[in-house]
């Protein structure tokens, strides 16, 4: 499986369907402050035990969806992402890639669980699945090859293969500073860490296992 | 291999294990340093570890000198090593790129430890957890590394988050210091773990 992605360009205009997490709801009515109704998700899912009632009734009254998910097994991330492929195949959307605002910050359990999360998405849904908080960006690649675009320009100067969850005992790459060939990927032995690019403006990977790609973002 | 350890230990004023404590760079929780700082046999920052240091201690730096600060220094500022220099601060060079500063400032503590042949029970680092997502793999990365490079546990702490891996085996956790959250973990960072058996949580494991 080949696989392409230019993982930056999300962060030019524009997004073809909104949606909060939970508490990501009280995170969006704080950033439009002076503005919530330029700026209504499409939905809202989750248990519901982090978003403000205030915040929840705000959006009830302008005709968001909220959708209440309560499976305790699955985290409000994956539940929405769940909901928001079968939205994608009701409404026959063209959609490339699935963006993912925070998740990388806070509490350590949080930041693996949206790890975890990545892994399950690939039982979710066909397309990529990428997460950005800050100046990180994490997105998951399946076995196979891959060829990134690194050349948006806005592309950070450090990035990263992390053999989360599983050693990856084969992986190369071409276009960034420190390469690999046929190495092994694994915690305690090798991670690849503060690496960074060569001027190509085009990184391939092919990995064995699941490998966890990361990257800056210029901010 | 059975092992025991409270964890928070380390932040308890009264608390019974004896620690080196290791600062990276990461902004400093104050209510933490102070806490660990007093009670720490030996303090080391890892290169900009410094900064934080330097930052979190204004107005009474020179009562907070570390033992020695270690890195290939790119990311301490030049005030910050000069001042820590001439205050008579140990300050190591380490220039392998392929550990982080992290490790390779883990591997000085152990012969420290060892040279001055010091009575300790657990490694604990400032930082880590939070900021550049590789740097936070990187730290995890560490905790494997540094099986190898001590036999002491090494847990890592940030703001409301700990980490500590856990070899194989069965481990004993106190987690009465008063000082627990409100939520734990156990995560199969780096490889799968087929049988994992737990009591004493809300959810537990049984294979």
């Amino acid at each position: 499986m080949e696989s392409a992605l230019a993982p930056l360009d999300c962060l030019l205009p524009a997004a073809a369907l909104r949606a909060c997490a939970d508490g990501g709801a009280n995170r969006l009515y704080h950033v439009t402050e002076g503005s919530q109704d330029s700026f209504l998700p499409d939905y809202i899912s989750g248990d519901f035990d982090s978003i403000q009632p205030e915040v929840k009734e705000y959006y009830k009254v302008k005709g968001c969806e909220l959708i209440e998910t309560m499976d305790q097994d699955l985290t409000d991330f994956t539940k929405c992402l769940q909901i928001l492929q079968k939205k994608i195949e009701k409404k026959g959307l063209q959609v490339d890639v699935i963006v993912t605002l925070g998740g990388l910050e806070g509490r350590f359990d949080h930041i693996m669980a949206s790890v975890n999360t990545l892994f399950h998405a690939t039982k979710i849904t066909p397309l990529p699945v990428i997460v950005i908080q800050e100046c990180s960006l994490i997105y998951l690649l399946q076995p196979g090859k891959h060829k990134l675009h690194v050349d948006t320009g806005l592309e950070g100067d450090w990035c990263g293969l992390i053999p989360v969850g599983n050693p990856c005992e084969s992986v190369t790459t071409t276009g960034l500073k420190w390469n690999l060939t046929n190495q092994m990927l694994k915690f305690g032995t090798l991670v690849s860490t503060s690496n960074t690019y060569d001027n190509s403006g085009i990184v391939t990977i092919e990995t064995d296992k699941p490998l966890l790609w990361t990257m800056s973002i210029k901010i």
